[in-house]
């Protein structure tokens, strides 16, 4: 009688174990990954238009000022998008602390309509792909000191992942702008 | 005949743990003040690349993937960075695993990027699996302006303008001729990757000595038994030192 009692509380006691631990380890377990390829984020973003391809080449200006956002050197000569009519989708990757992060960010008409975490790489701080942290860059546009105009809250344990997402946010906003300015861009 | 006086096998004693313990004290001495120094001897600044000493920490070379196009050396050691003679130009999980020259571009694929760079080594882009590179592109190969994505079971055409990508299925993956198998890299370029290789500090060098830890656990526990016996030697030295006392006294 005794001995059943004992083994059914020890039961419990290792299945409470087991949950808290599964439930603790979750985040870090969930944190690396690949959510969305690039074609499947562009085509998301874009349905039902099919948006075209385009390259801003970096001049002098462009790099100078992208790698003043950044602070560090921009690597390559071109970067890629996708337009439809105002609307610019960019994949852009960041490194976080140690591994680069591949962020999307779509701008519509100078603002942000959405920030996506396409690959997260690190082993902590994946919090900022959630979609209610994602929700804060809707709507910003960038300052005239090429800041985002949103204050941006910050996720305790993922603030250079935080980092990370709002310099890529801002040179999205920044290339978006080089590409509307071009005489051949639609409005 | 065996001396029975205690006083005069404390000294016995003592004089063998000290001319025993002698070296060992003096390194440990000087090793510990350099220690206590560090930053004024910037010794974690002095780099040791050592082979041996490399490998005794478990720190080996990794081999280095090169290939020469168009004049141009392309290599990656292990590091995650790919060269261009002498410059590192863009992420490159190792293995880089082949190149290609095409009409103004030159190619090269690492595990999961594909990078292409102008003619002089400057970087125009990547192309990665996140973008649709094929996982298992085990190879590259160039005609004119078409760059052709080898795997294990089909060949992919990519146009490396608008980076669209389609299989290739009448293409014979035969006679296209990857270029795989990488070459010896000269050694001044060698030499250049070295002085950017994994090293151990001079400081981390003496600690390990300090510690016994160079030695592993075997190492420690000769350092523990020579505290001991440091301590051994300053009782002896005192008991030494009183008896001494006593027969001046007497």
């Amino acid at each position: 009688m005794f001995h059943s009692l004992l083994n059914k509380l020890s039961r419990k006691v290792i299945f409470t174990g087991l949950l808290t631990t599964t439930l603790l380890a979750s985040p870090l377990l969930i944190a690396k990954g690949v959510y969305q390829s690039g074609p499947d984020f562009v085509a998301e973003v874009f349905a039902p238009a099919q948006p075209e391809a385009g390259v801003l080449w970096f001049n002098d200006d462009i790099r100078q000022q992208a790698e003043k956002i950044l602070g560090h050197r921009v690597l390559g000569l071109r970067v890629r998008y996708h337009q439809s009519g105002a609307k610019t989708a960019w994949i852009l990757n960041e490194i976080g602390k140690e591994m680069p992060i591949t962020i999307g960010v779509v701008v519509d008409r100078g603002k942000i309509s959405t920030v996506k975490i396409l690959a997260y790489r690190e082993s902590r701080g994946g919090e900022v792909r959630y979609p209610a942290y994602m929700a804060q860059y809707q709507g910003a546009t960038l300052t005239d000191r090429y800041k985002l105009d949103k204050s941006i809250d910050g996720i305790t344990g993922a603030t250079l992942s935080v980092w990370a997402v709002n310099k890529v946010a801002a040179l999205a906003l920044y290339y978006h702008s080089q590409v509307m300015s071009k005489p051949e861009a639609k409005e | 005949m065996r001396s029975s006086n205690p006083a005069k096998t404390n000294i016995i004693w003592h004089r063998r743990l000290g001319l025993s313990l002698f070296v060992l004290l003096i390194f440990l001495a000087i090793s510990g003040i350099a220690l206590n120094h560090s930053p004024a001897f910037k010794l974690n600044k002095i780099s040791l690349s050592n082979s041996w000493l490399l490998s005794w920490y478990g720190l080996e070379k990794p081999p280095i993937n090169a290939f020469k196009l168009d004049n141009k050396w392309l290599y990656e050691s292990g590091n995650n960075l790919l060269y261009v003679d002498g410059q590192s130009v863009a992420p490159c999980t190792a293995p880089l695993l082949s190149v290609a020259n095409g009409t103004n571009t030159l190619f090269a694929l690492c595990a999961d990027t594909l990078h292409l760079l102008t003619n002089n080594g400057q970087l125009l882009e990547s192309y990665s699996q996140l973008d649709g590179l094929p996982g298992n592109t085990g190879s590259i190969a160039a005609a004119g302006n078409t760059l052709y994505l080898l795997t294990d079971s089909a060949v992919f055409e990519f146009n490396p303008d608008s980076l669209e990508l389609k299989p290739s299925p009448e293409m014979d993956p035969a006679s296209l001729n990857p270029i795989t198998d990488p070459q010896l890299l000269p050694d001044s370029l060698e030499q250049q990757l070295e002085k950017n290789a994994a090293s151990i500090s001079l400081e981390t060098l003496i600690l390990d000595l300090h510690s016994g830890r160079f030695f592993g656990q075997f190492g420690v526990l000769v350092m523990d038994i020579v505290g001991l016996l440091v301590c051994i030697l300053s009782i002896t030295g005192l008991l030494a030192w009183i008896s001494r006392l006593r027969q001046i006294k007497q």
